[in-house]
């Protein structure tokens, strides 16, 4: 596909996730996730090389975690991070990301943060949504 | 504080009963007590401490269900854990104290429109982490805040998300309450042995399993005998085993009257669990119930 094409689309899929947000539409999670997958898409097409590529990396990441996608978007870092020829500032800047939105949740549950991480919940939870309730459906 | 979640496979068993009477009970011992309704779908906690009058509108707005509904909007400031609770009738001998968090002002349709707004903001049991979050740090906020000695939990009946989450994630010990009949003790075991290797947090222990059969149509030191004797032939030799009396009063208090009416093993029961686990004859031949007084 023409970078020009998804460079226009992954605009408009910003502004309209911006829009649902403000507005407090619910469904906003579903319009992070296509500039998710947008910007993965622009960072295909765009080498490590060009700043271009690092953006949509970085953007690919962070709309993953505004859709509250954390697989996806510690699936998506794990996989830049693997790439040897990723700069240390594009390695930084996400960790920086997802410690973020660690610091995020764990300021909003003060109470469980002091005895639990976030990531930790999560792994549970990601457990728990692979094998059902009570684990009944592993 | 230890938290005990009370919870059954099939509903009818005298779960959220059982639960005000330890409260109850606890308090009797000087102990301080918080109850957590957190059967949303058929919230009624309330009911078991006296709060059966609901006016219209409701005068009591709060629960755990508009809690987190607060707490998923990312309010800055969460509303105070006082405001969700209902404070029981404290009688003069009781030195402890009870405090009641019910899910919301049920069955007033404000309750059921607040658990729809639920469904919509917060999935507890997403991927995410952040509904788990939330229900870890209602519970921290109550041993934190409240600094009760137990925390009772109202779990959700069946296998569903809430009654899953309530047992595995935020339970020290998990009461498992079921009738003595075939599909309520299949299920419950299933329960049982997921609930034994569920996976926990790094700060947790184990889940401690208690059993406790209810509703009994056979006394319940027979129940008792067969069921811990069938526990250990199956495997499970680390279960505690607790038998409520039918009405489900401190079995100490009916405990002498059961003995008095005590007789033979009835034969459905009997049917029932060694058809179950194929036990040999020798086993039911071999079990002499203790004497009638």
């Amino acid at each position: 596909m023409e970078t020009d094409i998804l460079n226009t689309l992954v605009t408009e899929a910003i502004w309209r996730a911006e829009e649902l947000e403000a507005l407090g539409i619910r469904p906003a999670s579903s319009a992070w996730k296509e500039v998710s997958k947008i910007e993965e898409q622009l960072a295909q097409a765009f080498p490590l090389s060009e700043a271009q590529g690092r953006i949509a990396r970085r953007g690919a990441v962070d709309a993953a975690l505004k859709a509250g996608d954390y697989d996806r978007a510690q699936a998506l870092t794990d996989a830049y991070l693997a790439d040897e020829s990723a700069p240390a500032s594009l390695k930084a800047g996400l960790h920086e990301i997802l410690d973020e939105a660690d610091q995020a949740i764990s300021s909003r549950f003060q109470h469980a943060a002091e005895h639990h991480t976030p990531r930790e919940a999560r792994e549970l939870a990601r457990r728990f949504s692979e094998t059902g309730p009570f684990g009944l459906a592993a | 504080m230890e938290t005990v979640a009370f919870y059954s496979y099939k509903g009818g068993v005298g779960r959220s009963l059982l639960l005000a009477h330890a409260a109850r009970f606890l308090a009797k011992l000087g102990k301080g007590v918080v109850a957590l309704d957190f059967d949303f779908e058929a919230p009624g906690l309330h009911y078991k401490f006296g709060f059966d009058q609901i006016s219209d509108p409701p005068t009591f707005t709060g629960g755990t269900v508009p809690y987190l509904i607060a707490t998923a909007e990312g309010a800055a400031s969460p509303p105070r854990l006082i405001d969700q609770m209902l404070v029981p009738p404290r009688p003069v001998d009781i030195r402890g104290w009870v405090w009641l968090m019910p899910a919301g002002p049920a069955p007033h349709k404000i309750y059921w429109a607040a658990l729809k707004q639920l469904g919509e903001r917060l999935r507890l049991g997403d991927p995410s982490g952040q509904g788990l979050m939330a229900l870890l740090d209602l519970r921290a906020r109550i041993a934190d805040e409240l600094k009760p000695d137990y925390l009772l939990i109202d779990a959700r009946t069946g296998v569903t998300e809430l009654g899953s989450l309530a047992t595995t994630m935020l339970a020290d010990t998990v009461v498992c309450m079921f009738a003595v009949n075939q599909e309520s003790f299949d299920g419950t075991l299933k329960v049982v042995e997921a609930l034994e290797c569920a996976p926990r947090l790094a700060s947790q222990k184990p889940i401690r399993v208690v059993l406790a059969p209810s509703r009994n149509s056979v006394t319940d030191i027979v129940v008792s005998e067969v069921a811990a004797n069938i526990l250990r032939e199956s495997g499970h030799n680390d279960l505690q085993l607790f038998v409520l009396p039918h009405d489900n009063l401190p079995a100490s208090e009916t405990l002498s009257a059961f003995l008095a009416a005590l007789q033979g093993l009835p034969e459905a029961f009997r049917g029932t669990l060694s058809h179950r686990y194929r036990l040999r004859p020798k086993f039911f031949r071999t079990f002499h119930p203790p004497p009638a007084l």
